[in-house]
């Protein structure tokens, strides 16, 4: 819409905070009413374009039941569907009481606060997670991460990748095999678009038909949780019978040749403590970190008088009673098809041919496998993500040209500074450290001696935004945590704040509040982006940005020292920038340090808000470390023997399907209030029903739009309206995710879809094969209502 | 010169940024999507696809819109965009019933998306442009190509599905896809000429 | 759309193969088959009105499309201040030449139902022009629904023909009811010979209409299986089938073995009024869009020759 002449009419670069991704966006402003939301063309994330969330942030900015004062609970009561009977209460009043409760947990023991947080909000989160927390000495900071057991996504790829997340290179891939995983949307939406346009086939191994399995060429439906299975059945006819693997790769960039001992320790060298390979052509063992020789990979080897094997042997092994008609037993995919996939898969990653970029000489392995959501969010999670995640090693594709990145694993720096830095290491046995030691990180971090300290019980818990009575918590956990004090820091009256909150805070959205620099780039060649995001108008009425009420409860706690300590810590400040312990910034001062101390001087937080997006062209090495860098990738056989088929997913009497969600793209957390993304859901045939075959509808007696409830075997059910669709695994019912809110603090979004959480049992007591994985699926019934 | 627009199925994601790139360019009303996606799905389990199409005004040569309006207010300009004159536009709505695409939009109430609250400021200024009582559409962002510009869905577009241009100009770019990939129109049979290209998936 | 639900489910419409027709029949839609409805009762009764010398009927006629057709047709415009915009394009759109109809059959019609003017010179004039009208007005809605090409159900070159039927049997109708009132004023037995034909023969219409749209491909059918045992199905055995076919050709019957009392030839007379209101509800309720895409086309190049071809 064009302004009216002679008011204000400005565009202001700032961030999207719709969803982690991050984009850059450009807000237009005129006489004060945001106007428009669009993509900023010189940011790398995005290039100008807008996903349906990043555009709908209007919507949120003036949505009349955002809270705009901070709110006291009335009723003494807590619990679902109790009605908080909010009183409105002034700023003062609010922090008040909060430091008061504070300062008897910290006193008492600081552990006993917990926070937590959304990660479509990754940088307010980071100051409360990486600064407050530490400075108020508890260590209870957590994600609330809506997909179950995201945390093996993030392992996979520190352990495989060095990365915190993993994505197929958009550049040269030219077959995607997608285990639950999405990748046509997002920041690399249009490179992908590329890549099929180029002819990459993909193939999507998932039970529901979903918005990413779309654009694949062929649709594997699968059992839910069985996808462990099919991976180890494509490794079993890799390494095994069709000896599709490249020799070379797992030579060099595993630690397939390491001999392992009959009782599982690593062979090592007695003078060095080095882990042992087998050299050939010597005829003994040596350090794996010796030049020269004929290095084996296979075979068994005696050392020491012990028969050793190594650890690409014992995987090989690991995965050999997975035939192909085992795991089509156990996926319900045919046996002749897995035999397909694996051979289009390891002749697609053309083991040993190269690709010319920037005049380098590169290895090009352009077959990738990918563990999405859909897949890890198993109670076999680990050991799942595992096989897929090998899929890619075995055949030389991890982190090479075509093959599976991590993304952000290095970081060579600017030009100008070659800061930041960080770049994978490798340990004393040569493998990569989990953890990456950036160099502007100091040994403060606290070492994580393998126990969860974890108080079930906690004093005070801080909501960030992430609502996680819909996430994490689960409906049942709201027990636990009556006697506890609440205090919910959201955009809404959402349902964690009625159902549990003390306090509640009313938040600046991402349009109105000023964060630091973050430092990302999309998976593959182009650019890294540091941006910072800034409002497009000041918080609307009494709204604040978390992180400044941080700041202002860290003074009023008398820890405002320590906060300047890790927030010198946490963001890497050097002299001048650092902050001593008697300084007392406002929030607008600690970013624009932060920005120099990252940037220098001429790139303060002036600089930001004038251009937005801080550029600069990503090497090679930083986008294909494998070839460039000796770290070892450990194969992790051990974890594959444990495989088993999910909770869900072994059968009950009566309890015939099996129950999924899967992201709705146009949707993250939250979004079902914003309109304009509701009105999508509702234009759309799915994601606001429940999902199932015909012929298992049909059998049941139900047609297309009949309210059904799904109810679990635990009880717990959900109600919604059935939608007939070819699309959905017969023994599978799929709902879209985000949905079902009740909170009467959310109108628009009340009662739209369902909520699929409301299936999940999040038993600590009976955990699964892997330690805190939860299956993100439940066994159910359905039925019409 | 005859504008047209080229949607490539094999780059689209169903993702509905366009839906929402075009509400917000133009500020419509609840209920009224100028931009829409379909969702078509073919064969038998475990054989199935699913083609997302979006759908806007096909801006047809042989419009039946502008056959059967009676006031003149649905007129097809000389580079072949399809506008309405709101001023002119008595709201029979003859055209929004013969439209074969859905494309034509009515409302005769003021809805505003908090149902039961005044507009709020964004809304308020939007719908000043959006008078009830007669019809309205795409007009492949008349203002913008006006000004040298590409329509909001197509500059949004996060896969760059969309294109647009002269469907004269053989070196456009929009000819250029055509000719080199094949595409085809909707409901070809009824003869209405759609200026809209889709490449298949 | 007068609620927020009727968004909700406009969104929904958008998205299914068979897309309902709900603006010219649904809330405000109504309007329209009532004024369509209306303007048809009031030709036709103007037309055997003139034939059988009824004077009364000439003004109830005018009446009716002067006080419920116009009415009707103005209350459901968006912008009715501006509805004389509507006549500015007699040469392409069949609203404008309906517009033109009922403003040239009132001009002629309501002078001409006054006596002083039919008694003079200037009747037959009036008479005259009010014809012409009346002949626009009485077949002019079907075309109105044939340039659908893309609702494959009132794309049928019948249609227009089964609407001039209806406006004839409803002008009968409408001049049974009130030539029961209005007593021996004219000759009402030949009036139900008319009627009794008119209604059989529409009766063969709307069976080979709905025949013929069977064949129509899959939305034809789709429409007519709503009308027989779909949604509409209670509107169109109640209504059409019920009042409009049966009860007038037994009732008729009856009264042409038996001799008919006015009381009954009024009584077809509502009947039948009731059935023509509804066969108009059903035709345009029944309505669906061909599906936007059944199997993807194939591409074509559409190559050189397409500037030729007239693109």
């Amino acid at each position: 819409m064009a302004s009216g002449s002679g008011g204000e009419d400005v565009w202001i670069p700032s961030v999207c905070g719709m969803c982690p991704d991050q984009c850059g966006i450009l807000v237009h402003r005129v006489d004060g009413v945001v106007t428009k939301i669009e993509g900023n063309p010189r940011s790398p994330l995005g290039r100008g374009r807008l996903c349906a969330r990043g555009l709908a942030g209007i919507q949120l900015l003036y949505d009349p039941h955002r809270l705009n004062q901070p709110l006291r609970r009335g009723n003494p009561e807590k619990g679902i569907g109790v009605d908080p009977r909010w009183q409105p209460i002034s700023w003062d009043e609010a922090l008040e009481a909060i430091v008061e409760r504070l300062k008897q947990v910290r006193a008492e023991d600081p552990h006993r606060l917990l926070l937590c947080g959304t990660p479509a909000s990754p940088a307010p989160l980071a100051f409360a997670l990486g600064v407050f927390m530490p400075a108020f000495d508890s260590p209870n900071g957590f994600v609330c991460d809506e997909r179950p057991n995201a945390g093996v996504e993030h392992m996979l790829a520190r352990s495989l990748h060095g990365s915190i997340s993993m994505y197929p290179d958009p550049d040269f891939c030219e077959y995607l095999l997608l285990f639950g995983a999405d990748c046509t949307s997002g920041a690399t939406a249009e490179k992908m678009a590329d890549a099929r346009v180029r002819g990459m086939r993909g193939v999507a191994v998932e039970p529901f038909l979903s918005p990413a399995a779309e654009k694949a060429d062929e649709w594997l439906p699968i059992r839910p949780g069985s996808e462990g299975a099919l991976a180890c059945a494509l490794l079993n006819l890799l390494l095994n019978e069709y000896r599709l693997f490249d020799a070379e790769y797992v030579r060099r960039h595993t630690d397939g040749p390491y001999l392992v001992r009959p009782d599982g320790a690593h062979a090592r060298d007695t003078a060095s403590g080095k882990p042992l390979v087998w050299d050939a052509a010597a005829g003994h063992a040596r350090p794996f970190d010796e030049d020269g020789g004929d290095v084996a990979i296979e075979g068994t080897y005696v050392v020491d008088g012990e028969e050793c094997r190594s650890v690409f042997e014992l995987l090989r092994e690991a995965v050999r009673r997975w035939t192909p008609e085992a795991a089509a037993e156990a996926t319900t995919i045919h046996a002749q098809t897995i035999r397909g996939v694996a051979r289009e898969f390891g002749e697609a990653a053309r083991i040993g041919s190269t690709v010319t970029i920037e005049g380098r000489e590169l290895p090009l392995r352009p077959a990738a496998a990918v563990c999405g959501p859909g897949a890890y969010g198993h109670d076999n999670g680990r050991p799942t993500a595992l096989a897929i995640a090998l899929l890619n090693e075995v055949v030389g594709a991890g982190d090479v040209p075509g093959g599976l990145l991590g993304s952000g694993a290095v970081s060579l720096g600017r030009p100008q500074t070659g800061l930041p830095r960080w770049v994978p290491c490798a340990d004393s046995d040569g493998l990569l450290q989990s953890e990456p030691t950036p160099e502007n990180r100091t040994d403060d971090w606290p070492a994580f001696d393998g126990r969860f300290a974890f108080d079930p019980r906690p004093k005070v818990l801080i909501d960030c935004g992430s609502n996680l009575l819909m996430g994490a918590a689960g409906p049942e956990r709201v027990a636990t945590l009556k006697e506890c004090f609440v205090i919910s820091v959201s955009l809404y009256s959402d349902e964690t704040a009625e159902a549990l909150a003390d306090i509640v805070l009313p938040d600046a959205s991402y349009l109105e509040r000023l964060d630091p620099p973050q430092q990302s780039s999309p998976a593959g060649r182009g650019d890294w982006a540091c941006q910072v995001r800034q409002p497009a108008v000041p918080p609307l009425r009494q709204r604040r940005h978390f992180s400044e009420v941080l700041l202002e409860i860290g003074q009023r706690l008398g820890i405002a020292d320590a906060v300047n300590a890790r927030t010198n810590i946490f963001y890497g400040l050097r002299l001048p920038h650092t902050l001593d312990p008697e300084q007392r910034c406002s929030w607008e001062e600690m970013v624009d340090r932060i920005c120099q101390g990252g940037f220098g001087p001429e790139h303060g937080l002036a600089w930001f808000r004038e251009n937005g997006v801080l550029t600069w062209p990503k090497r090679l090495e930083e986008v294909y470390w494998k070839p460039f860098d000796a770290a070892r990738v450990p194969l992790r056989y051990e974890w594959l023997a444990g495989w088993q088929p999910c909770r869900a997913g072994r059968p009950q009497i009566g309890f015939d399907l099996q129950a999924v969600s899967y992201p709705v793209p146009w949707h993250a957390s939250q979004t079902c209030e914003n309109p304009w993304l509701d009105e999508v859901s509702q234009s759309e045939p799915y994601s606001y029903f429940i999902c199932l075959n015909p012929r298992t509808a049909a059998a049941k007696g139900i047609a297309d739009g009949d309210p059904i409830w799904v109810e679990s075997t635990a009880g717990r059910r959900v109600r919604g309206r059935a939608r007939l669709t070819e699309g959905v695994h017969p023994e599978v019912v799929a709902i879209g995710g985000n949905g079902g809110h009740w909170a009467r603090g959310m109108p628009v979004a009340r009662g739209q879809g369902a909520f699929f959480n409301a299936l999940l049992t999040f038993d600590l007591e009976q955990p699964g094969p892997t330690p805190l994985a939860i299956d993100g699926d439940a066994r159910v019934r359905v039925y019409k209502e | 010169m005859r504008q047209g627009m080229v949607i490539d199925l094999k780059r689209c994601i169903g993702c509905f940024a366009c839906q929402i790139a075009c509400k917000a360019e133009h500020g419509t009303r609840p209920g009224t999507v100028w931009a829409r996606v379909i969702k078509r799905e073919y064969g038998t389990f475990p054989e199935v696809r699913r083609v997302s199409l979006p759908l806007l005004c096909m801006h047809c040569r042989k419009a039946p819109c502008v056959e059967v309006c009676p006031t003149g207010a649905t007129h097809k300009r000389a580079d072949g965009i399809v506008t309405i004159d709101a001023d002119k536009c008595v709201g029979c709505r003859y055209c929004v019933m013969v439209c074969p695409f859905g494309s034509r939009h009515y409302q005769d109430a003021d809805h505003t998306y908090f149902r039961g609250r005044e507009p709020d400021p964004y809304e308020a200024r939007a719908y000043a442009q959006h008078p009830t009582g007669v019809v309205e559409k795409c007009d492949f962002c008349v203002e913008r190509v006006d000004r040298g510009l590409d329509p909001a869905c197509v500059v949004n577009c996060p896969t760059r599905a969309r294109t647009f241009g002269d469907l004269h100009d053989r070196e456009s770019e929009v000819s250029r896809l055509i000719d080199e990939r094949g595409a085809f129109r909707l409901h070809e049979e009824l003869e209405t000429c759609p200026s809209v290209f889709y490449l298949p998936p | 759309m007068p609620s927020a639900d009727a968004l909700r489910r406009h969104l929904t419409d958008l998205n299914l193969t068979y897309r309902p027709q709900r603006e010219w029949v649904e809330g405000r839609g109504l309007l329209v088959v009532a004024a369509h409805f209306f303007s048809g009762v009031g030709a036709g009764a103007w037309l055997f009105s003139v034939a059988l010398d009824f004077d009364a009927g000439l003004v109830i006629s005018a009446a009716i499309v002067a006080g419920l057709a116009a009415p009707a047709h103005l209350a459901f415009l968006g912008r009715r201040q501006r509805f004389w915009r509507a006549a500015l394009r007699p040469r392409n759109s069949w609203i404008s030449r309906g517009v033109w109809g009922l403003a040239i059959f009132l001009a002629g019609a309501i002078p001409y139902a006054l006596p002083a003017v039919r008694d003079s010179a200037f009747g037959p004039v009036a008479l005259g022009v009010s014809l012409a009208g009346m002949t626009v007005v009485l077949a002019y809605k079907g075309f109105v629904y044939v340039a659908s090409r893309a609702i494959p159900f009132w794309h049928q070159p019948l249609l227009p023909v089964l609407y001039i039927a209806y406006g004839l049997r409803g002008g009968a109708a409408a001049l049974l009811v009130a030539g029961a009132v209005a007593g021996d004023v004219f000759d009402i037995g030949l009036l139900e010979v008319i009627k009794l034909w008119v209604v059989v023969s529409s009766a063969v219409l709307v069976l080979l209409y709905l025949a013929l749209a069977r064949r129509a491909g899959g939305a034809g059918r789709r429409s007519a299986s709503e009308l027989v045992a779909g949604k509409v199905s209670p509107a169109f055995y109640a209504g059409t089938i019920l009042c409009g076919l049966v009860i007038p050709i037994v009732l008729g019957a009856l009264g042409a073995a038996t001799g008919a009392s006015r009381g009954l030839l009024a009584a077809v007379g509502l009947s039948s009024l009731v059935g023509d209101f509804y066969i108009k509800y059903c035709i345009v309720k029944a309505a669906v869009y061909l599906p936007i895409v059944e199997d993807l086309p194939a591409p074509r190049r559409y190559g050189t020759r397409r500037a030729a071809a007239g693109l």
